[in-house]
């Protein structure tokens, strides 16, 4: 039972996380690559501040939220200027640099040791200690956080990035200020990205940089596209069926040595397969198919 | 000591030139960021560990056995996903979607078959290696630097001077014009995908003999390869240059903070170059954004 239970945890970490860069990648139709370094900004800024400081929960979620959007908009301005491969290349960059500094920073985050010893989350008085109360208060978040994505997208504001996503050039004569909007959307998203971090910080208790690396990063994209982009349900989907097929292969039997790899595999099979047949994955609504010609 | 940093810079700026132009001979043709280059790169090494030391053929003859595996390995990843998806009219994105895929795919792959750990190619002991100048430089480190060398002047040459290498020229202007010339863009890209495999190929096999292979070894090189190749302006000449640069950066950023930041210190050399000089040094002003 509390396998189940922590597994339907880390979905709720994975869809507050492929919903928030289902804003970006989904709806504003701009690849990023750097979404593992929010989610690990936010897990590092609660952690620290509940380690070094003692502050309560919800301060601590939400100055994580509030210095990820600040860092979110750091990379939300270049791509006025860098567009397509070399954005992407950017957010690789920004996705690698975050992750040098968290690993090298000994003295200040710990290094490769991680940070042990998190305290749990206390809301009003409860102290957040069960697999029970972390569900739900992991299912309140998703909730709060779909409640959020799905008012920005049916939005005029919404409607304006997908005009972006179709047609950059065209929204800016129609007189948008699109450099606004593209960076708005990447401090909101980043933003939203800081509370799974947050949350897996004080579920696990312990954070070292390995959890928020490149390759993290490249999975959080793929269940945004696996599971559709550019619709909120499909990145609900996708973080379920990613994050549960894996752990079907455990009932198969399977040595823990080749485990991981399969697991693996499997996501960059189901990547390449999307790609060939459906690159719109399930149920999305947007299939990265303009044709840019800017190099 | 200076000399030392010198030798290091030539000899990770040699490296990184040689990744950066066979990611390069690539990108110009098909116009999407290939990664899984890395596992192509790493294959090199671990194709010649499996020929060297588990088939026990003679040295030379698993290396240029390994060079071929790396060459067909690159292309069958173009024939069999990236060809498809090019009838398709995939987009840029989508091809590089698909290539991560099959990064994430093989590099497993190599894991699971061969494990997690270092593996070694290099026989007997350690040497200590060779005093030049006043630097410690090993045979293989020497190369690195004279294949590096040798590999760019000969592509140099290709590109300049045979059809083919014009042909590809062609098709990194402009793929439709070209196939009205009656060049097949299909079979120019195959040999640019055949070129920059086996370079990589190479690449791999030499870094594996300067410093033993593990299954994620590419994707760093491949990163800092992408590096060159922008901030070059994906040009070779631009390449080498900007090998050099980032060679320089990192080997003489250790006197002033230590190595671990030698990552962080080649991306945000790329940062700066992408802000404020992205057409790289030698790379043409960048269009507009056509509609």
């Amino acid at each position: 039972m509390t396998y189940l239970l922590h597994i339907f945890i880390l979905i709720g970490i994975y869809i507050i996380l492929s919903l928030s860069l289902n804003l970006i990648a989904g709806y504003t139709g701009i690849l990023s690559m750097a979404h593992a370094a929010f989610y690990g900004i936010g897990a590092y800024i609660a952690a620290l501040m509940a380690l070094n400081f003692n502050s309560p929960f919800i301060l601590n979620l939400f100055l994580a939220v509030i210095g990820s959007s600040i860092l979110g908009a750091l990379v939300g301005i270049p791509s006025l200027r860098i567009k397509d491969d070399y954005f992407i290349i950017a957010t690789f960059a920004f996705q690698i640099i975050i992750f040098n500094i968290l690993n090298n920073l000994v003295s200040f985050t710990g290094g490769p040791m991680g940070l042990p010893g998190i305290p749990q989350p206390v809301i009003f008085g409860i102290k957040i200690s069960s697999h029970f109360s972390f569900l739900v208060l992991t299912a309140i978040l998703c909730a709060i956080t779909y409640f959020i994505c799905n008012k920005i997208v049916k939005s005029p504001f919404g409607r304006i990035l997908k005009a972006i996503r179709e047609d950059e050039v065209f929204t800016k004569s129609l007189g948008k200020n699109v450099s606004a909007y593209k960076v708005k959307i990447f401090m909101i998203s980043s933003g939203l990205a800081a509370i799974s971090g947050v949350m897996y910080a004080t579920y696990i208790t312990y954070i070292d940089p390995t959890s928020f690396t490149l390759m993290e990063s490249i999975f959080i994209i793929s269940i945004v596209i696996i599971g559709g982009a550019g619709n909120l349900k499909g990145s609900i989907v996708g973080a379920v069926v990613l994050v549960m097929l894996p752990e079907i292969l455990r009932f198969v039997g399977l040595p823990n040595s080749i485990a991981a790899n399969i697991r693996q595999m499997l996501y960059g099979g189901l990547l390449v397969v999307f790609m060939l047949w459906r690159p719109q994955g399930f149920i999305g609504e947007y299939s990265f198919n303009r044709n840019n010609e800017n190099g | 000591m200076f000399q030392q940093y010198i030798f290091n810079t030539l000899i990770t700026s040699s490296l990184y030139s040689i990744i950066g132009i066979s990611f390069a001979i690539i990108y110009r043709t098909t116009r999407f960021l290939h990664f899984t280059h890395a596992v192509v790169f790493t294959s090199g090494a671990y194709f010649t560990f499996l020929f060297y030391k588990l088939f026990g053929f003679s040295i030379y003859f698993s290396i240029t056995l390994a060079i071929i595996f790396s060459l067909l390995l690159g292309c069958l990843i173009e024939k069999s996903i990236y060809k498809p998806l090019r009838k398709k009219q995939a987009s840029s994105m989508i091809l590089l979607l698909a290539s991560l895929g099959i990064y994430i795919l093989l590099q497993n792959l190599i894991s699971m078959i061969f494990g997690d750990d270092t593996k070694s190619i290099r026989s007997g002991v350690v040497k200590e290696g060779i005093n030049i100048l006043g630097a410690r430089i090993t045979p293989i480190q020497i190369i690195i630097i004279i294949t590096s060398v040798i590999v760019t002047i000969l592509l140099l040459l290709f590109l300049k001077k045979t059809k083919t290498g014009k042909a590809m020229k062609a098709v990194a202007n402009d793929v439709e014009l070209a196939n009205i010339s009656g060049i097949s863009s299909n079979r120019v890209i195959l040999i640019s995908f055949a070129i920059g495999s086996a370079l990589a190929g190479l690449a791999g096999i030499l870094v594996a003999f300067d410093v033993d292979m593990t299954p994620t070894m590419g994707m760093n090189t491949l990163m800092m390869g992408v590096v060159a190749m922008i901030v070059g302006g994906n040009n070779i000449k631009g390449i080498v240059c900007a090998a050099l640069l980032l060679g320089f950066a990192q080997n003489f950023g250790v006197w002033y903070i230590s190595s671990q930041w030698q990552d962080a210190i080649a991306f945000v050399i790329l940062i700066i170059f992408l802000l404020f000089k992205p057409e790289g040094f030698y790379g043409k002003k960048l269009r507009k954004q056509s509609v």
